[in-house]
């Protein structure tokens, strides 16, 4: 065994091996220069004086790191009020999309019921339609209904995903007939069997589905500016961060646009770290990888 | 038993009620809503129905509409160079990932655009792209290259817009080839490696060949994705000449919620319709060419 590794790995030191692994790490390494570099140019940029950031030598480091500036924007931007209204409605949205997707899911893929193919076809098609489709007509009938001036116009639109009802029913495809149908003998009903079996099983699937909603309502922007345009009390994160070029337009405030933007970047980041493991876990149970 | 199934079946549409609901309120009555007001002329203060009917006026004008043309043209432009862009560094990255140390770390590196919220990325880069004092220029200067005006030259702004999305979007295409990749067994590559194919020609014959599903897939949504476009175009084109970075749907919102005219926007979205439809049924059909049929 231990000949054999060392056979390996003298086997490994070949001069084109040594270039082409060389050569990998270099190409690895710029990619991840010009990943990176936004975001520390960011984070330095965010604890830079006002007169720093519009120097005529861009500067890469602050010359004393400025830390007032992050105590300064949540005086002058309500900047946690926009956490709360991001949080509530992509978190509320989200539970809501785990609920239908996986009751949805469940059915398409194990409850036989007529037009069942034709229905689960019609959510598919639903994925190809613009957005834009939908943002006059919603934006009207948040209007007509009275929705426009609390959160129900940011959460309800989203209640449901199509791609989230094609994920979870790809997921309960792969869980054996048999171990539902020893349960229907039992007497179990769908409703319990959905409760006790199907839930437990998909997990990791939900937690890739929750992942994925929470990051996208998080980030949404088009409709928030949209639906809030005329109520700043329900102005979500993105849409907030995205007047502050508006308000601090001028030189002496630059640095509170950069400042606010990592308020807004890193919890997600952060978040993301820690999720990182059961995202892409999650991605690769549910078949996505060889889809 | 039969009367079992039969109770299972309603049982069934239990189960997707909620969503069949939620679709013939937030999409039924939209599409059927939005093509009505496609004929009309309409400025959503007036009641819908007494909103005057003027046939196809709204799409001769947007086909006669030079900054409507350009917005197609742009929107064709950026769809088609960075979706395949995206996919192809995408597809180097993970590879080389796959076959190094770390490879969380590094997988972190380059997933982590993907949870940063495309304004915050539009603004950030909107500062690196300054003309004078922006660190992307100081870097050319660096290599004694000039200057570019990234977002102000009406040649170079689309451009410049293109390798933010590139940048922003690397992240998710890597992650569903970095899955992929992960179930190729590895024997492949040890009988590639016997008969002495280098990692060049087990990256061509074995990798892209069986990640082909994966690839179809993120064109796919790549490209329904891509032709919406509109956050970053959005946040970064404010200092170009509109022509030059309006897509279809920031001509579609500055129609309907800047200049309120609710029909001829409700037009313009729906010749996006059609493209985004034509551009998937051809897709699906290399789907099927490719062997993959759709998702049954």
């Amino acid at each position: 065994m231990v000949m054999n590794d060392f056979e390996v790995r003298r086997k490994k030191i070949k001069p084109k091996k040594l270039f082409l692994t060389i050569l990998k790490y270099t190409v690895l390494l710029i990619g991840a220069f010009c990943m990176v570099l936004p975001f520390f140019w960011m984070i330095s940029a965010s604890l830079m004086t006002p007169e720093e950031l519009i120097s005529d030598t861009p500067r890469w480091l602050p010359e004393v790191p400025q830390w007032q500036n992050y105590l300064e924007v949540p005086k002058r931007v309500p900047i946690l009020k926009y956490y709360k209204n991001s949080l509530i409605t992509a978190g509320i949205s989200t539970l809501l999309v785990l609920l239908t997707s996986s009751l949805a899911g469940y059915a398409f893929a194990k409850i036989k019921f007529r037009g069942r193919r034709q229905l689960f076809r019609l959510v598919l098609a639903t994925m190809m339609f613009p957005v834009f489709i939908f943002l006059i007509p919603n934006f009207y009938l948040m209007k007509q209904l009275g929705w426009i001036s609390n959160y129900l116009s940011l959460i309800v639109p989203f209640a449901v995903s199509g791609y989230g009802i094609f994920l979870i029913r790809q997921f309960v495809m792969s869980i054996p007939d048999d171990l539902i149908d020893s349960a229907r003998i039992d007497g179990a009903g769908e409703l319990k069997i959905y409760w006790r079996i199907i839930l437990p099983i998909i997990k990791p699937a939900m937690a890739t589905l929750a992942t994925l909603t929470f990051i996208s309502m998080w980030n949404s922007f088009l409709w928030p500016l949209i639906v809030t345009s005329s109520f700043p009390e329900l102005m979500t994160l993105p849409v907030g961060v995205s007047r502050l070029s508006l308000s601090f337009s001028s030189a002496e405030n630059q640095h509170l646009i950069v400042t606010g933007l990592v308020y807004q970047v890193v919890p997600m980041v952060v978040l993301f770290l820690y999720l990182q493991k059961n995202y892409i876990k999650g991605f690769m149970l549910s078949g996505f990888g060889d889809l | 038993m039969n009367r079992q199934i039969k109770r299972r079946g309603i049982v069934g549409y239990g189960f997707i009620a909620p969503a069949l609901v939620f679709y013939a309120i937030f999409f039924g009555f939209p599409v059927v809503f939005s093509l009505l007001a496609s004929f009309k002329r309409w400025n959503m203060l007036t009641p819908f129905s007494e909103a005057r009917f003027v046939g196809f006026k709204h799409y001769i004008y947007l086909f006669e509409n030079e900054l409507f043309m350009r917005a197609l043209l742009n929107t064709c432009l950026y769809a088609l160079i960075t979706v395949p862009v995206t996919i192809f560094l995408a597809l180097i990255f993970a590879n080389l990932i796959h076959h190094s140390k770390f490879p969380a770390l590094w997988r972190f590196l380059y997933f982590t655009p993907i949870v940063t919220p495309p304004v915050a990325i539009g603004t950030i880069w909107n500062y690196l792209y300054r003309p004078n004092n922006g660190i992307l220029n100081q870097l050319l200067g660096f290599f004694g290259l000039k200057p570019i005006y990234w977002l102000t030259d009406p040649n170079t702004v689309l451009f410049s817009v293109m390798i933010t999305a590139v940048w922003a979007g690397i992240g998710s295409s890597l992650l569903i080839f970095s899955a992929g990749i992960q179930n190729i067994p590895q024997a492949y590559y040890d009988a590639a490696e016997i008969d002495g194919a280098g990692p060049i020609v087990q990256f061509w014959k074995i990798t892209v060949p069986m990640l082909r599903p994966s690839i179809l897939f993120l064109t796919a949504t790549g490209m329904i994705t891509a032709w919406q476009v509109f956050d970053l175009p959005f946040i970064m084109g404010k200092n170009a000449p509109s022509k030059s970075i309006m897509t279809i749907s920031g001509y579609v919102y500055e129609t309907a919620f800047q200049s309120v005219r609710m029909g001829r926007a409700s037009a313009g979205a729906f010749i996006l319709f059609v493209v985004i439809f034509i551009v998937t049924l051809f897709i699906l059909r290399a789907f099927k060419k490719g062997g993959i049929n759709g998702y049954e």
